[in-house]
């Protein structure tokens, strides 16, 4: 595919120093056109750094850039979307209010005189871009309005607007369901084709293999490796990445053990739980001392779900009994107090308090236990933080960061640790490893099976079936707004699962 | 062997009766040579039996002296079954004055009574009034367009007479401080030259030595005192511009252990001031009942609504100089309560 | 264009407001209550459009009425203390009050102040500054002089269109003030600018989402100082009709106007996360709030009565605003859904 060309973006010996924080040092990237590059490391390895650099965004300590063979100067977004670099992000990076239209040529919209948007030129090259991309989206709806997937297809359309020769792809398919995901490969590959060379960053190891042509491997601010992906296999690349065969051991302990369902008492039980127009007729237990998995498409509404047994949303059919006693959280300071914990989707938006430390955001939700009279004992708090950080192997280990500044997977480690404070008898979980690295989800999962073996009950909803095979004991499949069914994990094989979900009968 | 208080009440009740001829002068004076044919595009108002009159009082903002006038307003205007009459806020915003006044003429008004926030910038409605046939009178703050009559506390004169007043009290020799308006008022400047040419004309002796601006303000005249003290320690008195600030001045008194060798005098006659002077603190004030003030204002605009005499037939503006009375301890004790505000 | 122009709620709100009035106060529905509204109000709907940019790219100005007290009293000291003849006066006046807003701008940009907290001392500072230049204080005698210079004065005229139009035969027709036609055209230029041009989708990529403008490479700084520039500059229009209306100006010139062309602003559908609103609605809403003000004066309901009215008002459109958003953020948008 890639042609013994000359790279189209060369970058040579790139650094950056954050006062005493090497985040990058001295890293050689170089992609072809027409080459399908996949950048991957854990968090703290430097790939965001590296991104950051190539768009421009910030600028570095050391190190140059090449484009087309010219050298250019960094630190300047308009200067690399001008030479063609473009970027996907992560997080949305679209004005909600303004229309789709509007954010596909945002900053670069065609002038006549007076600097007046010529709207008619403007349609006419967009509706051209969404012929050739085989998209179908309303342009002039807001963007805010349009569910995540339209809003990621937003910001590809954005990218190829650009007529970019090197597009990055920060975790494209984070949000995607898995037609989604297919048909994003389609683009990339027709991309290739046209020879625009693509920097693929994911933590998927299956799409990676599927869809990219090498493999650049990062890890603690250097590059380790560049391959083929054609000469290499899965475990070589995460061993790679871990540094160790972590993975690997890891995956083999959790299939030892699995535990048979049944054991130990019924913590909860949901029967013909439903709200009406968004999900119906769950009926569930969950036992003390397992792991249940609930599994499914986007927009199957498991989230929902979960929400209405914490106490987050209401429901408005069925029964939830904790500990044969029956309840009806109606908040979450009664899903609390009926001894539930919950780690929700959004950990940015929902769970922490970015810019307190990460003590601050450990105790938040047990302060009460700190109390002397009117006030709180600080060294309490930094002691429980103390504990927790060494328990749960939060990196950076100081209580006083601010939780902004850690990675993905430590963010989520110190969500997890608030709520485990709490001793929860039952722990809900909603996708806990997304865009966490390989490393850091090992050690989460370590952290599950330990409350399990403690026995707390715990129900974790996942998209991730390469997780979900890891970790559950028992996998629920919800379609639509209904449980088709829950399986034992030890008894039930990865394709089947799949079948469900995509709506089959069992 | 007259008392002193009946002296007191004497010389109050010769200064009431002088007042009154004035007034009633003023009165006679102001219908002037009626009759002059309505010129330019004023309306002559023939008003039928049985029709009601609009009547409002703009004020600068809520405070004792426009509240009282505005009673003793109502005073006249109500008993008069044919005149509807509101109160009306300004809320210290010219422009709000300006849409008030704008809101009156388009409601057929036909007497508005106006204390302006600024002399200038309500003169143009002023004269839109006019022309709609809307007779103003302004109260206390003159404006530059002449209008139908304006009614004010005798500002110049008063402040003579407090001149006199305070060097007697100081005997003829010494420092005074005045505690002063904010800038760009005329009633400021009026009541300051006053002063100043009282003292030069009745005690040159008397050296002004600080006339800081005090902005009308109770706390702020002791801060500026305080400040002024420090710097003339043996300052003999202060002249506060209205009654706030000489109370003001009084508080630093009473807190440096200076009353009664210290000299202060206020201009209004606040019923706030007249106790304190009752008490032996404030020294005087210009007392001048401002009840009346309002009362003669409604009387010149009943007159004007009810009579049928054409706002724009006066030769000239027609201006009202109330009656006062320099209060001091001698005499405070004859103003009656009903008179206090 | 997805950009909201007012919500249909707000006209209908204000017709609904007018017919209220034109049934309940006395001579409401007459010609000199409309020229009254509009020579009252034109100024102030000018101000709540200026407001309306720094709000669009998430900032705010307190220090607008500031400026408008420092742009009349630089009017004033021009012609009546160094008597500038009038034509020179009008851009000098302009001059200063976008200077003024750049200012503001300067500060938010290069020293990354909040936008609160810099417009809240230069709110202080212009107010000091007019203070201290004002020529009825350094020049006692000019407290009672009017300015009399055509050019100035003659912004304050009433023009016959019912004459014009020969509408008059038919209905009183009011005559219209020379400041809503100003008004009308500081409306148009803005909305042409807002909604046709480059810089319009810059101010409204820049107030949506900063990062994202920053990242596609907008200039989001000089955006941001254009926008409270244009903020001052409204502030010196306003100013100079308010000096004709009243022939002179006064320190406390424009005092509380900020919170009236905020509350405008907000009512016509300006969002103060920034990112969403036009030119319309402030308008608008500044003509709504002086429609509730005249009418309630003439039924002659009390004054603190007409400000809780206000507030309550204020309250309603921005709840309004809000519930319409959650709205839209609940229902399930069109092309949702896996395929």
């Amino acid at each position: 595919m890639s042609a013994q060309a000359a790279p189209v973006l060369n970058a040579r010996g790139l650094s950056k120093v954050y006062g005493n924080l090497v985040a990058l040092a001295d890293a050689d990237f170089a992609v072809r056109p027409g080459e399908v590059r996949a950048l991957i490391g854990s968090n703290g390895a430097g790939k965001s750094t590296l991104v950051k650099i190539l768009t421009g965004a910030i600028v570095p300590t050391g190190g140059r850039v090449e484009i087309g063979g010219e050298p250019v100067p960094l630190g300047d977004p308009l200067g690399m979307i001008r030479r063609g670099v473009a970027c996907i992000y992560q997080h949305s990076n679209l004005a909600p209010a303004m229309s789709v239209l509007d954010n596909i040529f945002l900053g670069r919209q065609p002038t006549g005189r007076f600097g007046i948007v010529d709207t008619r030129r403007q349609r006419r090259e967009a509706a051209a871009l969404l012929a050739r991309h085989g998209i179908e989206i309303a342009l002039d709806a807001p963007v805010g309005t349009l569910p995540t997937v339209k809003q990621k297809e937003v910001e590809i359309l954005k990218a190829l607007a650009l007529d970019a020769r090197v597009i990055l792809m920060d975790e494209p398919t984070a949000w995607l369901a898995s037609a989604d995901v297919a048909r994003l490969h389609a683009t990339i590959r027709a991309l290739r084709q046209r020879g625009v060379a693509i920097v693929y960053i994911s933590h998927v190891l299956d799409e990676i293999f599927a869809v990219c042509d090498t493999v650049t491997i990062m890890r603690d601010g250097r590059v380790v490796a560049e391959s083929q992906l054609a000469e290499t296999d899965r475990a070589q690349v995460v061993q790679l990445m871990v540094g160790e065969t972590l993975a690997r051991e890891t995956v083999a302990a959790a299939r030892q053990q699995r535990r048979p369902r049944g054991t130990g008492e019924i913590r909860l039980r949901v029967r013909d739980l439903g709200r009406r127009g968004v999900f119906g007729g769950v009926s569930f237990d969950l036992h003390a001392g397992e792991i249940l998995c609930l599994t499914g498409l986007i927009g199957s509404k498991r989230t929902e779900l979960v929400r209405c047994i914490f106490g987050s949303d209401r429901f408005d059919a069925g029964t939830i009994e904790i500990d044969g006693r029956a309840v009806s959280p109606r908040s979450p300071v009664e899903g609390i107090a009926s001894g539930i914990g919950f780690v929700p989707e959004d950990r940015h938006r929902e769970g922490l308090m970015l810019d307190m430390t990460v003590t601050d955001n450990l105790v938040m939700a047990t302060l009460d236990r700190h109390r002397r009279g009117p006030l709180l004992s600080l060294a309490g708090m930094a002691r429980a933080g103390r504990r927790a950080i060494d328990d749960l192997s939060v990196r950076p280990p100081g209580g006083g960061t601010a939780v902004k500044l850690l990675s993905g997977g430590n963010q989520q480690k110190v969500l997890v640790g608030k709520w485990l404070a709490l001793g929860p008898r039952i722990l809900i979980l909603d996708e806990p490893t997304v865009g966490v690295d390989i490393g850091a989800k090992a050690e989460i999962y370590a952290i599950l099976r330990r409350e399990r073996e403690k026995g707390a009950a715990i129900l974790m909803v996942s998209s991730d079936l390469e997780e979900v095979m890891t970790v559950a004991d028992r996998i629920g499949v919800m379609v639509s707004g209904r449980l088709s069914a829950v399986h034992d994990a030890g008894s039930v094989g990865m394709d089947e699962i799949v079948r469900e979900i995509g709506g089959g009968t069992p | 062997m007259t008392t002193d208080r009946s002296k007191g009440r004497r010389d109050f009740l010769k200064a009431v009766a002088i007042g009154s001829t004035a007034v009633a002068g003023a009165a006679a004076g102001m219908f002037g040579t009626p009759g002059l044919p309505a010129t330019g595009f004023g309306v002559t108002r023939a008003r039928a039996e049985g029709t009601r009159y609009r009547m409002a009082f703009i004020q600068w903002q809520p405070h004792t002296v426009p509240a009282a006038w505005s009673k003793g307003i109502e005073e006249v205007l109500t008993p008069q079954q044919v005149i509807d009459y509101e109160l009306l806020d300004g809320q210290n915003k010219v422009e709000v004055q300006v849409s008030l006044m704008d809101t009156l003429i388009s409601q057929g008004a036909s007497v508005i009574f106006l204390q302006p926030i600024d002399s200038v910038a309500l003169a143009p409605s002023i004269a839109k009034a006019k022309r709609a046939g809307i007779s103003v009178i302004t109260l206390n703050i003159d404006a530059t367009e002449p209008h139908a009559s304006h009614v004010e506390m005798n500002h110049y004169y008063g402040a003579m007479d407090i001149a006199k007043a305070m060097g007697d009290a100081m005997g003829g020799k010494g420092k005074v401080a005045i505690l002063n308006a904010p800038p760009g008022i005329i009633i400021r400047d009026q009541r300051t030259n006053g002063f100043v040419e009282g003292m030069k004309q009745h005690h040159p002796g008397i050296q002004i030595v600080a006339d800081q601006v005090a902005d009308w303000d109770r706390k702020k005249a002791q801060d500026v005192l305080n400040t002024i003290l420090a710097a003339n320690p043996d300052l003999g008195g202060a002249y506060g511009v209205n009654d706030s600030m000489a109370l003001g001045a009084v508080d630093v008194a009473k807190e440096k252990g200076l009353l009664g060798k210290f000299v202060v005098f206020g201009n209004d006659g606040e019923t706030a001031a007249l106790e304190s002077i009752e008490a032996g603190e404030l020294t005087g004030t210009q007392y001048t009942d401002v009840y009346q003030q309002g009362r003669l204002a409604a009387a010149a605009a009943t007159v004007l609504a009810t009579g049928g005499v054409e706002a724009g037939a006066f030769a000239q503006q027609s201006r009202l100089l109330m009656p006062y009375v320099i209060a001091t301890k001698a005499n405070a004790g004859s103003i009656q309560p009903s008179q206090r505000w | 264009m997805t950009i909201r122009f007012a919500s249909a709620a707000l006209v209908l709100f204000f017709a609904a407001t007018i017919a209220f009035f034109s049934v309940s106060a006395p001579r409401f529905a007459t010609a000199s209550t409309v020229e009254n509204l509009m020579s009252s109000f034109s100024f102030v709907a000018i101000l709540a459009m200026g407001q309306a940019f720094p709000l669009l790219v998430r900032g705010i100005d307190l220090s607008i009425g500031a400026i408008v007290g420092l742009v009349g009293m630089v009017v004033f000291d021009l012609s009546l203390i160094f008597q500038v003849p009038g034509w020179i006066i009008l851009p000098a006046a302009l001059l200063v009050g976008t200077a003024a807003g750049a200012l503001n701008g300067a500060l938010v940009v290069c020293l990354r102040l909040q936008p609160f907290i810099a417009t809240l001392a230069t709110l202080a500072a212009y107010r000091g500054l007019t203070y201290a230049v004002s020529g009825r204080q350094l020049v006692p005698g000019l407290t009672t002089t009017p300015i009399r210079d055509p050019w100035i004065v003659g912004i304050e005229t009433y023009l016959d269109v019912g004459r014009w139009t020969g509408l008059s035969t038919f209905v009183n027709m009011p005559w219209l003030p020379l400041s809503f036609v100003i008004m009308l055209g500081v409306f148009v230029v803005l909305q042409a600018a807002l909604s046709s041009t480059r810089f319009g989708r810059d101010v409204y990529a820049t107030g949506g989402n900063h990062e994202a403008a920053r990242l596609a490479g907008i200039p989001i700084g000089t955006v941001t100082v254009c926008a409270y520039s244009i903020s001052g500059f409204c502030a010196a229009i306003a100013a100079l009709i308010m000096v004709a209306r009243f022939t002179t100006a006064t320190e406390a010139l424009g005092t509380g106007m900020e919170l009236s062309s905020i509350a405008a602003a907000v009512i016509g559908g300006v969002s103060l996360a920034g990112g969403v609103g036009a030119m319309f609605g402030p308008a608008v809403g500044a003509f709504l709030l002086g429609t509730i003000l005249i009418g309630l004066t003439l039924q002659g309901v009390p004054q603190f009565v007409q400000q809780i009215i206000t507030g309550a008002i204020l309250l309603a459109a921005v709840g309004y605003d809000r519930l319409l958003w959650l709205r839209r953020e609940r229902r399930p948008a069109a092309g949702a859904g896996p395929a």
